[in-house]
């Protein structure tokens, strides 16, 4: 066996490591100096860009927010689903978040929290300010997927059904609450997972023969080419696709939002375009290995068919 | 920085490099790091399902029910909830299984939760799968509103056609595949199934690299700068 492999192609001996050392060369650099590059135009992000500007907001209307994702997936759906909020709020639509997922409980308080300290940062002085109660809920973990889901659209009480916020304060007390009583108080999902059937369950169970609202769905690339089914079946109206999807949304929330003098920049943009620079410089050392893979399998074979013995 | 916060990000920068020594090889460092991770999975799990559930929507109403607790400024809770005690003890039937002589007892839950799974399945299939269905069904020429032929929608329209007919065609097993017809559609649709899977796998990979790129970039802004502060103010780290 061991005399067998030393007969092997250079190439088919590299230890593994070296491959892992590479890559987090190559993703690393452009996270110490800084290196950003524009994120390319995704088509879907402007997508659910427009979607998100035509949600209904007003008196009586919440937006529930789904983050069903953890530390596992947060790298994307994090940025994903902060644009969403980041958003929202800016259009000073009221949401709510919930979660089927246990570990992303955390999230569901520091999120939304954050990205409102940010804003009142950022709007200081202009007498702008956002804060919980009167722009959003958390109504916290809910345990149960599709029992808790299918209780949530059939609900005729909202306030009954959830009785209380995350943090333990009546539901009938929180003002962005106060006329939401069923799921036609609520003009769409953002539902934003990793998880593998968590979309389906909201799909499926989050609506009423009488109203149905606006999906809108965050995904990870792993899971991107399942949920472009949900797209073009027109089940979904938009998708954000992977950090890439978030990072083309950040652009076009900053030109709409920010540039035109509303506010400073947020500084986060330039982290998500450092970061999907170090993905594009990671692809290209991911491409390369393959094409060097495939080349060493393949020159013995060359070698053997010109006559050339073995190689080593 | 505040003191928690910096020992936080320490301690979690010290986890990560933990799980990521796995690649240089299996170690005692990686394997108490991922014990940690799944044992604190599950007791906050426990936790909070027992504080945002079991106790609000559970327990707390029986109670109030009973009137053995005082119910809180604007709820009101009837007699009628000490009746959560059946589908709670329900709940416990599920442990019978652990009995040998009881565990014909666990069967009448298991026997509920089935039903209810296949009540509910039935229900998700048909709002699911139905609409892709539905759309499934495309003209193969479409025209564009002004009268001319719009070739990208129709060529796509094709490509959906074709992909689901070949693909579907390598799934029945009904009859002969060896009808020349049959067998060029099923080597297409195992070929349209290749490409599918490389797909899959392109968006897999590019999913685990934003994976590393968070941890990459907490551990080199967030990470370095508390636990190597030196690293930090001699303008390394980065953040």
């Amino acid at each position: 066996m061991g005399e067998a492999r030393e007969k092997e192609f250079w190439l088919l001996r590299v230890d593994r490591r070296w491959v892992y050392l590479a890559v987090a060369i190559a993703l690393a650099g452009p996270l110490i100096f800084r290196w950003a590059m524009p994120p390319a135009k995704i088509g879907t992000a402007e997508q659910f860009f427009e979607v998100a500007e035509k949600i209904e907001g007003g008196d009586g209307k919440l937006v529930l927010i789904a983050m069903d994702w953890g530390p596992g997936t947060q790298a994307e759906n994090k940025p994903q689903t902060e644009m969403l909020i980041r958003h929202l709020m800016h259009r000073r639509v009221k949401f709510g978040v919930i979660s089927c997922y246990v570990l992303a409980e955390p999230f569901l308080l520091n999120l939304p929290k954050n990205v409102a300290a940010d804003l009142n940062e950022q709007y200081e002085g202009t007498g702008k300010t956002w804060e919980y109660g009167r722009d959003w809920v958390n109504l916290g973990y809910r345990p149960g997927w599709t029992i808790m889901v299918q209780g949530l659209a059939k609900s005729e009480d909202l306030h009954d059904y959830f009785k209380t916020d995350a943090n333990g304060t009546d539901i009938g007390e929180i003002e962005c609450m106060k006329n939401v009583k069923t799921i036609k108080d609520m003009p769409a999902l953002g539902e934003f997972t990793g998880l593998v059937g968590a979309v389906q369950v909201w799909l499926q169970f989050f609506n009423r023969q009488e109203h149905r609202p606006t999906y809108l769905h965050g995904c990870t690339s792993i899971s991107i080419p399942e949920a472009f089914i949900y797209l073009d079946s027109e089940q979904i109206a938009a998708l954000q696709e992977g950090v890439a999807g978030a990072a083309y949304y950040g652009q076009l929330m900053t030109e709409k939002y920010v540039e035109k003098g509303l506010g400073k920049e947020p500084e986060k943009a330039s982290s998500a375009a450092v970061a999907m620079t170090s993905l594009s410089v990671a692809h290209f050392v991911i491409i390369f290995f393959i094409a060097i893979g495939n080349f060493g399998v393949l020159w013995p074979r060359i070698r053997r068919r010109l006559g050339g013995g073995t190689a080593s | 920085m505040d003191g928690w916060l910096r020992a936080e990000i320490i301690a979690g920068g010290i986890a990560t490099i933990a799980i990521y020594s796995f690649l240089w090889k299996e170690n005692p460092f990686y394997r108490f790091f991922e014990h940690l991770f799944i044992g604190m999975g599950v007791g906050i799990g426990i936790v909070v399902t027992v504080r945002n559930f079991m106790w609000p929507k559970g327990i707390k109403p029986i109670l109030c029910g009973a009137g053995l607790m005082e119910p809180g400024p604007r709820e009101s809770y009837g007699a009628a909830y000490v009746l959560y005690l059946i589908p709670l003890m329900m709940g416990f039937l599920y442990y019978a299984i652990y009995s040998k002589r009881y565990r014909w007892m666990a069967r009448i839950v298991i026997g509920f939760s089935l039903g209810m799974g296949g009540g509910l399945a039935f229900k998700g299939f048909f709002s699911e799968y139905l609409p892709q269905i539905i759309k499934s069904f495309k003209p193969l020429v479409v025209w564009q509103a002004g009268g001319g032929l719009d070739w990208m929608e129709s060529f796509n329209n094709v490509v959906l056609f074709f992909t689901l007919t070949c693909v579907m065609s390598y799934f029945f097993f009904s009859f002969d595949h060896e009808l020349p017809v049959i067998k060029q559609a099923s080597a297409s649709g195992r070929w349209l199934m290749m490409v599918s899977f490389g797909a899959f796998f392109g968006a897999t990979v590019m999913a685990r690299m934003a994976l590393l790129v968070e941890r990459l970039q907490f551990l080199i802004e967030d990470w370095a700068p508390a636990a190597l502060p030196w690293l930090a103010h001699s303008g390394g780290g980065g953040g």
